[in-house]
């Protein structure tokens, strides 16, 4: 972009004079991106239709057998499931904790909505791996966790909370309950108070009017954020790997594996494929969502 | 009352599940007994000593790659945006949603694909980019280009194109608007947008861990091949100091241009 670019902006916006111009503008900035990542996704895709042949090794031959294997081979399903399940248990978690916050934000009007709002967005500018350390003195064995339930006496024994399924559960919830939040709360604003005082005047509980009135309302930024959630969950790399310890097997610890230690390149390129396929769906879904009902944004990767 | 009393022990609840892990790091940089041991024993800070220099090092190439990483991804973001906000040329949408697209590719896959693509490359050209800082910023271009491109167009929400037409009519050069009206008008969207990039630079574990090694490591990925094998009282130290360092960083944004303005939260 030299004097393409300066004399762009000299045409008069929203006229097709300039429609070429544009183009050679915007030109280097896809070029590059071409380059670095639909290139490499490319090469990727064509790596999990070859086998490999032994440790980093490759074949020449066109091949459909580690898509087949994904298919008949119970392991990759129990594998799949899992990846899911730990999405569906994230995103409950995000829900049930960051339902009451979004409220919060979205009904308070003192000066310390500021403050909460800075809290619930801190730990994103905080390293992810950072924050994934600093579940282990809280949840091992001898932790604070355990320490505080032995010393009131509600368990007998540590609990396992850490280095297995639950351990990566709880990392997930805290690194991805911000977006959920803040989904909520953009939704929950927009619903006017006097039906909630409405449904208080009629005689709802609490209780009622959270499930008749407030819940009904604000059910596609639920379900935005959740899908939102899940599809972070379900990608997230760092949270399982280390939380989990080397001993959870998700679609991403397995894709990572092969290509770090068991260095079978293709089998890790096929899951990968179906990993980005598998994100790509449900986001398509997410956006769907959002036209259909026509509410809320932020979105972005954590974990 | 009594709701709201409940709502007020769920936000507590919630506040204290967000900020544990980041306060516990702190606490047990002192500790003197057994890092994953609680309560802690007494207080030192000989486990900031233990620091090992090359955690500095991967200090020191995380800066590097993150500042790279935020300039290009605005230099290479503000024509494809200023293009997908003005022009109406054909395929504008496509280009739109292929530009954004990034954000769906999980980090990891990314990764992979890079770390494949590497080698591939490596045998057609014999030139390296796994492993080099070029294949880290490289890696990184990936998801900055696209936030930089999302956070400039954000910008142009309430954008007075007339202001352009006005500078242009009143003989401005072409180049004399794009400094003195545009950039000006879009900065807090670019500034945000540079932001973004050089923060989930510095954030990223999956690509940088495929796309490093060696000298090219970030400081995440060495923390994280850290405590793959051993878990010492000196990598909570590091980590007390990288929380110590975000907060910094942090109160001087909001101080700077509101953390969240740059959230995109407020409305």
């Amino acid at each position: 972009m030299s004097t393409a670019a300066i004399d762009g902006i000299a045409a008069p916006a929203r006229t097709r004079r300039g429609a070429d111009v544009w183009l050679w503008i915007v030109l280097p900035t896809t070029v590059v991106f071409c380059l670095i990542l639909a290139a490499p996704i490319a090469d990727l895709i064509e790596l999990s239709f070859h086998a490999m042949t032994g440790p980093a090794q490759v074949g020449a031959a066109f091949t459909l057998s580690n898509y087949w294997a994904f298919i008949t081979d119970p392991f990759f399903l129990q594998m799949f499931l899992r990846t899911c399940w730990l999405g569906l248990l994230v995103t409950l978690g995000c829900a049930a904790i960051g339902y009451p916050v979004a409220y919060y934000l979205a009904r308070t009007s003192t000066r310390w909505r500021g403050m909460a709002l800075f809290l619930v967005i801190s730990p994103l500018l905080i390293s992810a791996i950072v924050r994934n350390i600093g579940w282990f003195p809280l949840l091992s064995e001898s932790g604070l966790v355990n320490w505080a339930l032995l010393k009131l006496g509600v368990i007998g024994a540590p609990l396992p909370l850490i280095n297995n399924f639950a351990g990566v559960v709880i990392g997930l919830v805290h690194a991805l309950l911000p977006f959920m939040i803040l989904t909520l709360t953009a939704v929950i604003q927009r619903i006017d108070v006097e039906l909630e005082e409405a449904a208080a005047n009629l005689g709802a509980g609490p209780l009622e009017a959270f499930w008749r009135v407030l819940l009904p309302l604000s059910w596609p930024g639920v379900l935005s954020g959740s899908l939102l959630v899940f599809t972070m969950a379900i990608s997230a790399y760092t949270t399982p790997a280390i939380l989990g310890g080397n001993r959870v097997l998700v679609m991403a610890t397995y894709i990572a594996q092969q290509f770090r230690t068991v260095l079978n390149y293709p089998a890790g390129g096929t899951a990968a494929a179906l990993l980005l396929v598998f994100a790509a769906l449900l986001t398509l879904l997410a956006l769907q969502v959002r036209t259909s009902e026509g509410n809320g944004q932020s979105e972005g990767r954590g974990a | 009352m009594i709701r709201w009393l409940a709502l007020r022990a769920a936000l507590f609840l919630a506040f204290a599940f967000l900020l544990a892990p980041v306060c516990i790091v702190i606490i047990v940089s002192f500790n003197g007994g057994p890092v994953l041991s609680f309560p802690p024993t007494h207080f030192t800070t000989h486990w900031y000593a233990l620091i090992k220099p090359e955690f500095f090092a991967a200090l020191n190439v995380s800066l590097i790659v993150a500042g790279a990483t935020a300039l290009l991804s605005v230099a290479l973001g503000l024509p494809a945006a200023l293009a997908l906000s003005r022009g109406r040329f054909p395929g504008r949408d496509g280009l739109n949603s292929i530009l954004l697209s990034p954000l769906v590719v999980p980090a990891l896959v990314t990764g992979v694909a890079l770390y494949q693509f590497s080698l591939t490359f490596w045998d057609f050209t014999n030139l390296a980019l796994g492993g080099t800082l070029i294949g880290l910023i490289i890696g990184h271009l990936t998801f900055g280009i696209p936030f930089s491109v999302r956070a400039i167009l954000a910008g142009h929400a309430r954008f007075d194109y007339a202001l352009e037409e006005a500078a242009l009519n009143l003989g401005a050069t072409p180049l004399q608007t794009f400094w003195r009206v545009t950039v000006p008008i879009l900065r807090p969207s670019i500034v945000a947008g540079g932001i973004f990039a050089f923060v989930m630079s510095l954030d990223d574990v999956p690509i940088a861990l495929f796309m490093g090694g060696g000298d090219a490591t970030t400081l995440p990925v060495r923390i994280f091949t850290t405590v793959e094998f051993d878990f010492g009282g000196e990598v909570m130290a590091i980590a007390a100091l990288i929380v110590g360092g975000s907060v910094l960083l942090m109160l001087v944004l909001d101080r700077l241009i509101g953390l969240d303005c740059l959230f995109g939260a407020r409305r």
